[in-house]
């Protein structure tokens, strides 16, 4: 599934030219600094997994940071353990404290994740400062260099090829944390929220896990600063860490591991150009940080990614997707008030499998709300739901997907960075299912072309593979022919009656008619939140009520 | 103890009068913007730098040093409240919102550090608002600065609810918080209500910044907490709410003072954090929730 990506190339000259100039200069002073960057790249390469691929700023990167420093620094001076196990407690103990601050923190969004993780790094460097415990605002002295099996690697080059190992391996379990179908559904949960969770996706298990990845990570920087200095203080925990760690994040640009190194390599030894000038330097971490952010929003290695596009992935042979049929959906006095407004109120139906069900009505008259309810994203409200014999409206909408419920949606989230092929992977069980699900919707030919690329029926087809890739037994569709020319029409037309013959049960909200009655082997009418007439397609057509409330006023397309 | 209770709450007054213009400033950018302005603190933090070095100019018997120079700290500051509007908004108003936050932080870190290389990282005391001395009231004694900062905060946050609630400019001010496609639909020039957020926002940080750089000093390193307090007041108060946020201030204010006062100021900092940290597990949209706009 991988292709052989040449930016690869570009970063491993830019390492050999940098360690071959090092080595031209071979000075204590320049291994000293290119130490200094190896170990800011690796808690940077953490930072990623939370701010890029989550998406969340996480303003906690530099307090575990701090902490791996201070759990070094206290194991070995205090419990006089050596150093390399003391790197292992310095990698642990913050990733556990990653992991039980992401069972909150995961919770939140957007800016509360930038108060509350910048709440408890605030919290670290009181406490550090203030208990003598952690040796108060003189910090810890003494802490023994690293030595393995003896020998001393100290300083020069021999520290510098342990921390250099150190990036390695973090470049290696970030690479590993973001792949493939995983790397395909982290980005499905940042760049399309609301499609996530109705596609079977939690966010919840995703985040605690980078959270702790990203937190071990910070901590082994921090772990290796502690050794490489033999002294931490409470500065360690202070916000220049963190915005230190933002900037080579932004400027090396978002979610790159590499692109972090490279801007590592830039940023870190720039301190040292200001010496004498206190933390001038942190002048030009600001200044550079928001001419990223202005003029280079994906930072250096988007800008590489633009000269060297980076492949999408060689889709494997398609296969099939085992659907799960013969289940029905079933709705009962379903409700839902908006303030004074009653948007649903006391809707029943059923939809057997093997039909196609449609839901007219007029604009406002709840059949995006009814969805809405079904697929679970609007828990608010009365009634029961049930898919065969489960009772889902407790349930959210990822168990609701993984039930066998899927839904499309009117204006589909498609994550912008992903091929056609990693849309659908990211709903799909495996490689096979997804291709099978695109030759379906007959996008299976554009498999490796952008997500992007794609106009707006493509896109529509797409959201409708990424839904049956789940191998629903219950398909929601919410105006699926919209802004389809009449040939795509016809296509969508049969695609939907042979999904429908194999026993899944489709629920069609929609409104062109000349569409949907040939189609729909049931209508449901609702008029303000209530239905108002129920049948074949002919019944409802004629149906008096139906005619006023709906087709009479409207033109039928 | 009891004598002491006047003094706490004449304390928590002052504090929480200033604590409020900041925050007021904080929501009114969030309002414009829908993005949060994490260099805020850093524009208190420079208010408090501006009206000491704005006070170094005034003979040394000048009275009212403070008042003197507020005029002037906060146009400066509504200046700066422009020029960031300037880089760090304008640039990035079709961005998604965490690129605001990481400009405004970087422009944040370029105050409190240019600060630093130009003044040094020590403390300043700022100019008293109308000199120092103080009075006796129901038995207590109290500094003049302390009432006169309730005086004068007070009296402007009068004149914001006046400005936003009874002003053509207020109602547009609001409408284009509110939903800003419909504003500029409907013809409400909103690059020019942004604007004047920002430069607001500024000015009543410079006037925050002022009042607390008297008695509590001010330092490049205030920026942080400053903000952190305005962000917690807004959470407590309803994010987006004006007077929430304010009354939230208010909270912050009257907690640290007692807590303080009884325990310490450290055990006031940390059980803020650990407070707002709980809230934010129980109420992860914060207190009274957010509006949520978003639809499938």
């Amino acid at each position: 599934m991988r292709a052989i990506d040449r930016r690869g190339w570009v970063y491993a000259l830019m390492a050999l030219l940098g360690f071959a100039a090092l080595a031209a200069a071979g000075d204590g002073y320049a291994l000293r600094i290119a130490t200094l960057v190896g170990i800011y790249a690796i808690a940077a390469i953490g930072f990623q997994l939370v701010f890029g691929h989550l998406g969340l700023l996480a303003l906690s990167q530099g307090a575990f940071f701090g902490i791996g420093a201070y759990a070094l620094a206290l194991a070995t001076v205090e419990l006089g353990v050596t150093p390399l196990p003391g790197l292992l407690i310095a990698v642990l103990v913050p990733a556990l404290l990653g992991a039980l601050v992401a069972l909150p923190v995961a919770r939140l969004e957007s800016h509360y994740v930038a108060l509350a993780t910048l709440g408890l790094a605030q919290l670290a460097l009181l406490l550090a400062t203030n208990l003598e415990v952690l040796g108060g605002a003189n910090g810890v002295y003494g802490v023994p260099p690293l030595t393995v099996l003896g020998v001393n690697l100290a300083e020069g080059w021999p520290m510098l090829v342990a921390v250099w190992l150190g990036v390695a391996l973090a470049l290696a379990l970030g690479g590993w944390a973001t792949a493939g179908r995983r790397g395909a559904r982290l980005t499905t949960l940042r760049d399309a929220p609301l499609a996530a969770p109705a596609l079977g996706l939690d966010p919840m298990g995703y985040r605690v896990g980078m959270f702790a990845l990203a937190a071990g990570t910070a901590g082994l920087g921090g772990g290796l600063q502690a050794l490489d200095l033999g002294v931490v203080s409470p500065a360690v925990l202070r916000f220049d860490v963190m915005v230190t760690l933002l900037a080579i994040a932004v400027v090396g640009g978002r979610g790159s591991g590499l692109g972090a190194v490279a801007a590592a390599a830039l940023l870190v030894p720039l301190p040292e150009l200001f010496r004498g000038f206190e933390s001038g330097y942190l002048i030009v971490y600001g200044g550079a940080m928001l001419a990223a952010i202005v003029l280079l929003p994906r930072g250096l290695d988007g800008a590489l990614a633009r000269m060297v596009p980076r492949p999408a992935p060689i889709p494997p042979r398609q296969g099939t997707v085992p659907p799960r049929l013969g289940v029905a959906l079933r709705v009962e006095g379903l409700s839902r008030r908006f303030g004074g407004v009653v948007a649903l109120d006391g809707v029943s139906f059923t939809v057997p499998s093997g039909r196609i069900v449609g839901l007219i009505g007029a604009n406002g008259s709840g059949k995006t709300t009814a969805l809405n309810r079904i697929s679970g994203l609007d828990r608010v409200g009365g009634g029961e739901m049930w898919l065969g014999k489960t009772r889902i409206d407790t349930l959210s909408p990822a168990r609701r997907a993984r039930l066998g419920l899927a839904r499309g949606f009117q204006h589909p989230e498609i994550p912008a960075d992903l091929s056609v092929f990693e849309v659908v992977v990211a709903a799909a069980p495996s490689g096979e299912a997804a291709m099978a699900a695109l030759d379906r919707t007959g996008l299976i030919d554009r498999a490796r072309e952008p997500a992007a690329s794609l106009g707006p029926a493509a896109r529509r087809g797409l959201d409708l593979a990424r839904a049956l890739a789940t191998g629903p037994s219950v398909l929601l569709l919410d105006e699926p022919a919209a802004g389809l020319t009449a040939e795509e029409r016809d296509r969508l037309s049969s695609l939907l009656r042979r999904l429908a013959r194999e026993g899944r049960a489709l629920l069609v909200v929609e409104h062109s008619m000349d569409f949907l009655l040939p189609l729909a082997d049931r209508i449901i009418c609702l008029d303000a939140g209530r239905v108002i007439a129920e049948g074949t397609a002919d019944t409802v057509a004629a149906d008096p009520a139906v005619r006023t409330a709906y087709l009479g006023r409207e033109v039928v397309s | 103890m009891i004598e002491a209770i006047p003094q706490l709450l004449v304390n928590a007054l002052a504090l929480g009068s200033t604590y409020a213009l900041a925050a007021l400033g904080f929501v009114l950018v969030i309002n414009a913007v829908g993005a949060v302005n994490f260099a805020h603190g850093e524009l208190v933090m420079l208010g408090g730098f501006v009206a000491v070095g704005l006070a170094a100019t005034l003979p040394e018997t000048a009275v009212l040093p403070g008042l003197i120079v507020l005029p002037g700290v906060m146009l400066a500051l509504a200046a700066v409240g422009l020029v960031l509007a300037l880089i760090g908004y304008a640039p990035l108003r079709r961005a998604p919102p965490v690129s605001v936050f990481i400009s405004t932080i970087a422009i944040g870190l370029i105050i409190q550090h240019a600060v630093t290389a130009g003044i040094g990282p020590e403390p300043r005391v700022g100019p008293p608002l109308i000199g120092t001395g103080s009075v006796e009231l129901f038995g207590a004694v109290i500094a003049r600065q302390q009432l006169a900062t309730i005086a004068v905060a007070g009296l402007l946050l009068v004149a914001v609810h006046a400005l936003l609630k009874h002003t053509r400019f207020g109602r547009r001010l609001r409408a284009a918080a509110q939903d800003p496609v419909m504003a500029r639909a409907i013809g409400i020039p909103v690059v020019l209500t942004t604007a004047a957020s920002f430069a607001m926002a500024g000015a009543l940080a410079g006037a925050a910044g002022l009042m607390l750089s008297n008695q509590y000093f001010v330092a490049p390193t205030d920026g942080a907490v400053l903000m952190l307090k305005a962000y917690v007041a807004t959470v407590i108060g309803g994010w987006g709410r004006v007077w929430g946020a304010a009354l939230g201030a208010f909270a912050i204010a009257a907690f640290e003072t007692v807590v303080a006062a009884s325990v310490s100021y450290l055990v006031a900092e940390v059980l803020l954090y650990v407070g707002v940290l709980a809230l934010l597990m129980l109420r992860p949209r914060g207190l009274f929730g957010e509006a949520e706009g978003r639809r499938a």
